[in-house]
């Protein structure tokens, strides 16, 4: 029967999927090879030598043997291996007659097999019989000459000793080399925790931000490393993300409630109208009149809606370029001043000289138009209007209107800048509420600002008056 | 005046063939930038409106086409981006008006006249006259039935306009942009307090006004 189940995909738990863990791995992968390689070296190295030193014993006591022999003869040698097979030393010897037969020495027969009489050197076991009475075998050197009178004689050596040497140092490299994998796997695991609890708030917050939560913010542990970073800015973004989306937001609020209402008013009017032509009353020419009127007025607030959704969007200014600040008041002045005039109010204007600021043009001059168009509105005739332009000690360059009117409470001040905030003596006055919601926008759109301040205070039936000024960061 | 109408919105077109040719003017409609291109180069034409936005060639690329073959036709462009930066790209394609939609019809009409007018008066004098009323352009001086009239530098510009443009209705909104060069909407009719400035210095104190306000449109001076 085949197992249709689907095929699960064998998964790491999470920690070993990190990639901090996975580098912990590659790099104990590169250790261990490492350690492998310096581990053949040694053996080789410390094996070898023990042999050769063995060798070296060997050939020794051969050569001291054979010039013993050369000197005094059979007899001589014969009593040497004799005391030196009986001796507590480790060499073993062998003194056999041309043909093989045994005549002294500490073991029965010659290791080698074939002997054509030349010196020889052979590898064999020796068996010994330890503390514990097991018999061990051990491995040996040897080597046979065969004497100037035709005898042979062997001389062979443990090197079991200095190999058990050897086999020491290799079991303690392969322990030690265990020890740092097994440390280096935990400090992997530790590390990678670490980094994952790191990324892990990182992780929470675009989960979060993913599944429509943009309050959510990455905590900033004040560690002041790549993560701290990354966290503040990913905060920052979102933060700008939150302006903007509440400003979007906003404007969809504020468009659907200032636009429904006069359409509503629009779409009665119309309606009543209708109603009436059709009962043969009232003058349809009025009705229609009055209807391009309400047209006009929606049209008029929803270009401002517009055109403060865009400068918010793009968050500077378009086509910025330097200009006299003074000149670009003088020619709004100039279009306002009869307006001022008409109305009973004192105009006066004071421009600093040689000035220079960095802007739209013609962003900065609607925003002074509506400014002055404000401040005409709402001050009473016989009042007094003042648009200045100077230069702050600090470099920024300040256009400020200044009237006589009654002003705004300092309660109100921060909610007339948001938009359609109109307060209830200035409902009678024309506007779309959005005067300064506008001149706010220019104002941020240069890096800027708006400062809406008290006036020249109370005289008699005037005042306290209002100075609203717009800010322009030093050019 | 012949018209070609370029907009690929046809209730819109329809309406201002209608009002166009209730004016006294011959119109032709295109529905698109190739039908628009087509129609430009068989026919004379006085005036063109073109909308920005249309399909397969937009308004732009039709008036660089038609001045690229050498076609000075004045054009109006019609579009619904009124950002400056959308406003100087149609006029150095080679537009010569620009009028932001949603616009009042007397405010096209007013336009277009003003366009062909402009093309009929291509040669440069430096004396305009208009009824009683005489301009010297070089002596910046202004003389009605003779007596002089003693007029600011702005209100020269405005007068200078009117009288160019005599006989035609003239909107406030293309005082605002013509004479002080501001391309936004004052809350407030600032045009209006001008105006009156100005009648009273050339219509005050003469047995006929010269200077109208046009209901609905704007003002317009008569000789």
């Amino acid at each position: 029967m085949a197992d249709d189940a689907p095929a699960r995909r064998f998964r790491l738990p999470r920690i070993f999927r990190t990639t901090p863990f996975r580098l912990t791995v590659l790099f104990l992968a590169l250790f261990a090879s490492a350690a492998m390689a310096l581990l053949a070296y040694i053996y080789v190295a410390t094996a070898g030598e023990a042999r050769r030193r063995t060798e070296a014993e060997i050939s020794r006591e051969m050569h001291s043997l054979e010039s013993a022999y050369d000197r005094a003869g059979l007899a001589a040698v014969n009593q040497s291996v004799i005391e030196r097979a009986a001796s507590e030393r480790s060499l073993v010897y062998l003194l056999m007659t041309p043909d093989q037969k045994r005549i002294s020495g500490s073991i029965p027969v010659s290791p080698v097999d074939r002997f054509d009489g030349q010196p020889t050197w052979t590898t064999f076991s020796l068996t010994d019989v330890d503390a514990a009475g097991r018999t061990v075998k051990h491995p040996a050197r040897g080597l046979q000459h065969r004497l100037a009178g035709g005898q042979l004689l062997f001389v062979g050596a443990d090197i079991g000793e200095d190999e058990a040497y050897v086999v020491q140092v290799v079991r303690a490299l392969w322990g030690a080399g265990a020890l740092i994998v097994v440390l280096g796997l935990c400090g992997g695991l530790l590390m990678s925790r670490n980094v994952s609890r790191s990324m892990a708030s990182l992780t929470a917050v675009v989960d979060a931000v993913r599944g429509g939560d943009l309050g959510a913010r990455a905590h900033v542990r004040g560690a002041r490393d790549e993560f701290d970073e990354l966290a503040a800015g990913v905060n920052e973004m979102l933060d700008r993300l939150e302006r903007s989306m509440a400003g979007h937001r906003h404007a969809g609020d504020a468009i659907a409630h200032d636009l429904r209402s006069p359409l509503t008013r629009l779409r009665a009017r119309l309606e009543v109208a209708y109603l009436d032509v059709e009962a043969g009353k009232g003058d349809p020419e009025q009705a229609l009149a009055q209807a391009l009127e309400d047209t006009d007025g929606v049209l008029k607030t929803f270009a401002a809606v517009l055109a403060i959704a865009r400068l918010q969007a793009a968050g500077t200014a378009p086509n910025q370029a330097l200009f006299d600040p003074s000149e670009l008041a003088a020619n709004i002045a100039e279009l306002y001043e009869p307006l001022c005039e008409d109305k009973g109010l004192d105009f006066d204007a004071e421009f600093g000289k040689e000035l220079q600021a960095r802007g739209n043009q013609e962003f900065l001059s609607q925003a002074l138009a509506n400014l002055l168009d404000n401040a005409i509105k709402y001050t009473p005739s016989g009042g007094a209007i003042m648009l200045r332009v100077r230069r702050r000690s600090s470099g920024e360059i300040e256009f400020s209107v200044t009237d006589t009117g009654p002003g705004v409470p300092e309660a109100d001040r921060e909610r007339v800048i948001q938009r359609f905030v109109r307060l209830e003596n200035s409902r009678s006055e024309p506007g779309s509420g959005l005067g300064l919601s506008l001149v706010a926008a220019v104002a941020e759109a240069h890096g800027g600002r708006l400062e809406i301040t008290e006036g020249p205070g109370k005289v008699g039936e005037m005042g306290p008056g209002l100075r609203v000024a717009l800010v322009l960061p030093r050019a | 005046m012949r018209i070609l109408i370029v907009e690929d919105d046809l209730e819109a077109a329809e309406a201002m063939e209608r009002g166009l040719t209730e004016a006294g003017n011959a119109c032709v409609r295109a529905a698109d930038g190739e039908l628009g291109l087509a129609a430009a180069r068989d026919g004379e034409f006085d005036v063109m409106i073109v909308d920005r936005m249309m399909p397969k060639m937009n308004g732009v690329q039709l008036v660089e086409s038609l001045r690229r073959e050498g076609d000075q036709t004045p054009v109006l462009f019609l579009s619904a981006l009124g950002e400056v930066n959308d406003r100087v790209a149609g006029l150095q394609a080679g537009g010569d008006d620009y009028l932001v939609k949603p616009y009042a019809f007397a405010e096209l009409i007013a336009r277009v006249e003003a366009l062909a007018r402009r093309r009929e008066t291509g040669s440069v004098h430096t004396l305009l006259r208009v009824g009683e009323l005489e301009m010297d352009l070089i002596g910046r001086t202004v003389f009605r039935q003779g007596k002089e009239i003693d007029l600011q530098p702005r209100e020269f510009q405005l007068l200078e306009f009117m009288m160019r443009h005599a006989g035609q209705s003239v909107t406030r909104t293309m005082l605002l942009e013509k004479v002080w060069e501001y391309h936004f909407d004052p809350q407030t009719n600032v045009i209006d307090v001008h105006i009156s400035r100005l009648r009273s210095k050339i219509d005050k104190g003469f047995d006929r006004p010269m200077l109208q306000t046009v209901r609905g449109a704007g003002y317009r001076l008569d000789a």
